[in-house]
């Protein structure tokens, strides 16, 4: 099947808007419930219904989105199942798994702020995240240093493998080191604690949403990855391309003998390079 | 209440942009490709170059 095959099968659109719209209907509900049905904690007050989107933000960064690119990368760099859809799966998984591990961070930070009285602290559990987002902005630059659509894979799938590394301590560094954050509650068999009936199916809701909000933004910028490569992804193509679009350059009668061919005397940009078929 | 308040509209914002930074590529992008499948089409006129 053809990236273009992908990318335009109305069977995947439908499918990407479909959970996009669960996504928005859950994330609404999620609100709604946390912020005015769910009843305020014995403890932290009103502060509990930052519960209902800090783990779930976290859980999609850290598990979901970066264990994704993990798996991708590690699928790209097996022989067998060797392909670029992996490649564009784990970038794209990235890519949204770094807007989500923003939002882990800030919300964390928010949440802090109230309840140890400072909005950030060299805490392991902190520290170890906000390494984790360095690291995986270190993977996307990576991925727009010029090279070859093989080599940038490769590398990039190494980068990806090294970076998830950090996921383990950031899930661990509760339990090795004493922190500011607190450990596992919910699902700790030790402290067997109880949850009003509202507050755990609003906390269940709240992993669901940010769940399909996430596989839909992954299927979007897949698609916008897929449409790169198919339109050639380089950086000159595509502003030239966008100039054509724009009525700025008139389109190239023949796309390939001009792709290179200089800026003539009257300041005429040449035309595009043809699009390389890309498959999976 | 304040920063609960604050917590969700930062996170909802940051979601919410990105997401419609997304489509947006993605329209372009759509709108790049039929470009230059409209230009492959025969009816354009050929110079006969290449």
């Amino acid at each position: 099947m053809t990236t273009k095959t992908i990318v335009q099968s109305p069977r995947v659109i439908w499918t990407t808007r479909i959970i996009g719209l669960l996504a928005l209907v859950g994330t609404g509900l999620t609100v709604w419930l946390g912020l005015w049905v769910t009843p305020p904690d014995q403890t932290q007050g009103d502060l509990v219904r930052l519960v209902y989107i800090h783990p779930g933000v976290a859980w999609v960064a850290l598990y979901l989105a970066f264990g994704l690119a993990a798996g991708c990368s590690l699928l790209y760099l097996w022989p067998r199942t060797r392909s670029l859809f992996w490649d564009r799966l784990a970038a794209a998984s990235v890519e949204v798994g770094v807007v989500f591990n923003v939002c882990t961070l800030i919300s964390g930070s928010i949440w802090g702020k109230p309840t140890w009285g400072v909005w950030w602290a060299w805490d392991a559990r902190l520290t170890s995240t906000a390494v984790l987002l360095v690291l995986f902005l270190g993977y996307l630059a990576l991925r727009r240093v010029p090279a070859e659509p093989e080599v940038r894979a490769r590398r990039s799938a190494f980068a990806a493998l090294f970076a998830v590394v950090d996921v383990p301590i950031v899930h661990f560094s509760v339990v090795w080191w004493k922190t500011l954050h607190q450990g596992a509650t919910v699902l700790n068999a030790n402290l067997s604690p109880t949850i009003h009936g509202s507050m755990a199916w609003t906390l269940l809701l709240g992993f669901v949403a940010l769940t399909l909000a996430f596989v839909w933004m992954l299927l979007v910028r897949y698609r916008i990855g897929a449409l790169e490569d198919y339109l050639g992804s380089g950086e000159l193509d595509m502003a030239l391309l966008e100039r054509q679009s724009e009525g700025v350059v008139p389109p190239a009668p023949d796309l390939k003998a001009e792709a290179l061919a200089p800026v003539d005397d009257a300041g005429a940009a040449p035309g595009p390079r043809a699009p390389a078929e890309v498959t999976r | 209440m304040r920063y609960v308040i604050s917590g969700y509209t930062v996170v909802l914002a940051i979601l919410f942009l990105y997401g419609v930074q997304l489509v947006w590529r993605r329209r372009r992008l759509n709108r790049l490709v039929a470009d230059v499948e409209g230009s492959r089409t025969p009816d354009r006129p050929q110079t006969g170059i290449g």
